[in-house]
């Protein structure tokens, strides 16, 4: 009687329902916690949940309601920080050209001074960086929306490609390439832009992720698809949309 | 043979199924959020900026800040939702009423000499403030992720930079909660009331 317990547990497998919880509970958190400090599943992830994160993004996002600014007493100039992802490229603004072209029926070849020429707009806003900080900065330059004006895109256009002197690579969608607050800005807290900041030409937007707001713009293609290549930092694993 | 004599029996602790899955979907999400969000914060430290402190990547999910990114505005969903839904539930199952602090259990923190009452009571201060602890670091983090959509989150908090360190208090607070939360419950109930809130 003593080791009846024993006699009728012996063959029976052990694994109850608590047990297994339990073990599957425990292997779970190893195995998801394995993945702290690797690149384990970032890119699975990011596939996964980026699509539903960018259709909140849109849904969320007013395309043409101005956002709100700051006074220029609010600007603390240091809080900028320079970031470059390769080198900072020598331009001779005289020699400069910004190309308009695409899926357009007037492609357009600008000088710095026929872009200066256009309606000047200035904004004080708040530039928000990927990496966490924030900087408030008054950007002056034409409205994007007026020189894709001036290119008379076709009705199918949904994108913009920007192309940098220095290689960078960016696109966007067409709701937010139009924004009345998105600028190609040559002025930077009243000043001309400086070569550090983008100059002669950036573009600069309170509505997207600092990586998004390329320097040193040589070329806009106007577009009715999105290629392979998507923007330098999103081909790397970052999220296109980059909404504010 | 078959007729042993049944062991005695100890009331085990029982737990609603709402609850056990509430308190596992908050381990998963928010052990997901707390490494994934230090990923992030490494990117531009809170305090002191690139110059300042770094978690060791030990500690941090992601690998980098586009994965850690990614890491955290997914469990952002499941983190959220699940605190939806136990609102929800605890509104119409009514357990707001008697499974928080309440005014019983202030009276036997000042009246009460049964140390077991006073575990309870000092126990239920402790989880019922993680739920206003939650709330904000949800706050917070939309404020952040969204400035532009939300800017009265920001507003709300006077300065972006006051908006980064009220979001990434709610790290220290959680964990100094969960040390708290699973040292009472050991002492009000034992291993097994801890394991009753799981499964």
């Amino acid at each position: 009687m003593i080791n009846d317990k024993k006699l009728i547990r012996i063959n029976r497998p052990q694994l109850t329902r608590r047990k297994f919880l339990e073990i599957s509970g425990v292997s779970g958190m190893g195995f998801l916690m394995g993945g702290c400090g690797t690149p384990a599943f970032e890119d699975i992830v990011g596939k996964l949940s980026e699509p539903l994160n960018q259709k909140v993004e849109e849904l969320v996002f007013k395309p043409q309601k101005p956002v709100a600014e700051f006074s220029f007493s609010e600007i603390k100039p240091e809080e900028l920080i320079v970031n470059s992802f390769r080198s900072t490229p020598i331009i001779d603004t005289a020699q400069y050209r910004l190309i308009i072209d695409g899926e357009v029926n007037n492609p357009l070849s600008l000088s710095m001074a026929e872009i200066q020429a256009l309606p000047l707009t200035s904004m004080i806003i708040r530039h928000v960086c990927v990496e966490g900080w924030a900087a408030i900065v008054q950007w002056g330059g034409v409205r994007l929306q007026e020189i894709v004006a001036l290119a008379q895109p076709k009705a199918n256009v949904q994108y913009a490609y920007f192309k940098s002197a220095d290689g960078y690579y960016e696109s966007w969608d067409i709701a937010s390439t139009l924004h009345p607050q998105t600028l190609l800005a040559y002025q930077k807290n009243g000043d001309p832009l400086p070569i550090e900041n983008g100059a002669p030409l950036r573009l600069a937007s309170p509505i997207k992720l600092g990586y998004k707001q390329s320097k040193w713009v040589t070329r806009i293609t106007l577009v009715s698809y999105l290629s392979l290549f998507k923007g330098y930092w999103e081909d790397q694993g970052y999220e296109w949309f980059a909404g504010l | 043979m078959t007729s042993t004599v049944p062991p005695k029996t100890r009331n085990l602790p029982t737990q609603a199924i709402g609850a056990k899955i509430f308190h596992s979907c908050n381990v998963v999400s928010l052990s997901i959020m707390l490494t994934s969000g230090l990923q992030i914060y490494n990117a531009n430290p809170v305090f002191g900026g690139r110059e300042g402190l770094h978690i060791p990547s030990i500690f941090t999910l992601g690998g980098w800040l586009a994965g850690g990114r990614h890491w955290h505005f997914a469990a952002m969903w499941l983190f959220s939702l699940n605190l939806l839904w136990y609102g929800i539930y605890v509104l119409i199952t009514r357990r707001w009423r008697h499974r928080f602090i309440g005014g019983n259990d202030l009276r036997a923190l000042q009246k009460s000499q049964n140390s077991k009452r006073l575990i309870y009571a000092w126990h239920r201060i402790v989880y019922t403030a993680i739920i206003p602890i939650l709330l904000l670091a949800l706050l917070t983090g939309i404020g952040m992720y969204k400035p532009v959509q939300f800017s009265w989150v920001v507003d709300m908090f006077g300065s972006w930079q006051a908006l980064r360190i009220v979001h990434f208090a709610s790290v220290p607070m959680f964990i100094i909660f969960t040390i708290i939360h699973s040292l009472l419950g050991r002492k009000a109930g034992g291993s097994q009331l801890t394991e009753s809130m799981f499964w």
